[in-house]
């Protein structure tokens, strides 16, 4: 019996010793030689994510501030542009548009399906003029804060 | 009663447009189903395949009770590809 099992664990030990070295190899194989048969995955396309927020008097054709500003008048027409890069299939970009210590001026949004880099205009207007003081263009996306913009109106 | 010290923005206008484009409304297009269909045939209309029911049957689950019992006259909505 003794020796029966004596066999028993010899075998057993041998058969470690020989399947040991073969999984490590696979393993090692594995990492050390990625399969290059298949083909190279696509990249990724880039993230959506906003690049910048600028604010000004007019926006050109391609939605984004002709000159930059942080003071207007009381009449001006007061533009937001927020410049963003990435597709996605559905974008909710916010502006809300606060007066001194956050008194809501406007809110608006715009729902778009980026395919690259894209620019997005909001504008206020107000026909009886805006009163003089501070002010701010808070941009979200989808609801996440993304930017903001500080400006100021002056008599 | 509004703070005659607080400013009134009751008349401020907005507008908002972008070089983006709207997203496409969801659902893709529409079928309407006729004599002697099945999900299968109108997946292999749609896709070329028609293993792919089940999208069909995905999409419009709330129309369809039994997979294989749809009716003439059913529109279905088809998911894009």
């Amino acid at each position: 019996m003794d020796g029966y099992r004596r066999s028993l664990c010899a075998l057993a030990l041998g058969l470690l010793v020989v399947a040991a070295p073969a999984c490590k190899k696979k393993t090692d194989t594995a990492a050390a030689a990625p399969d290059t048969s298949m083909a190279a995955p696509a990249p990724a396309p880039a993230a959506f994510a906003v690049q910048s927020v600028e604010v000004g008097k007019q926006v050109g054709s391609d939605k984004r501030v002709t000159s930059p500003s942080t003071t207007f008048a009381p009449k001006d027409t007061i533009y937001a542009s927020v410049a963003t890069e990435g597709a996605a299939p559905s974008k909710t970009i916010a502006a809300r548009w606060t007066f001194g210590s956050g008194k809501l001026v406007k809110a608006d949004s715009q729902t778009i399906a980026p395919s690259g880099p894209e620019a997005t205009e909001f504008h206020i207007t107000k026909p009886s003029g805006w009163p003089v003081g501070k002010y701010k263009v808070e941009i979200s996306v989808d609801g996440n804060p993304a930017g903001s913009k500080e400006f100021e109106v002056r008599k | 009663m509004p703070d005659p010290k607080e400013p009134d923005f009751s008349d401020v206008e907005s507008g908002s447009s972008s070089t983006a484009p709207p997203p496409k409304p969801s659902g893709g297009q529409t079928y309407t189903v006729v004599k002697g269909d099945s999900l299968s045939k109108i997946a292999k209309r749609f896709y070329g395949s028609a293993g792919e029911w089940k999208k069909i049957y995905e999409a419009n689950k709330d129309a369809i009770k039994n997979p294989d019992l749809i009716h003439p006259g059913q529109t279905f909505r088809i998911p894009d590809a």
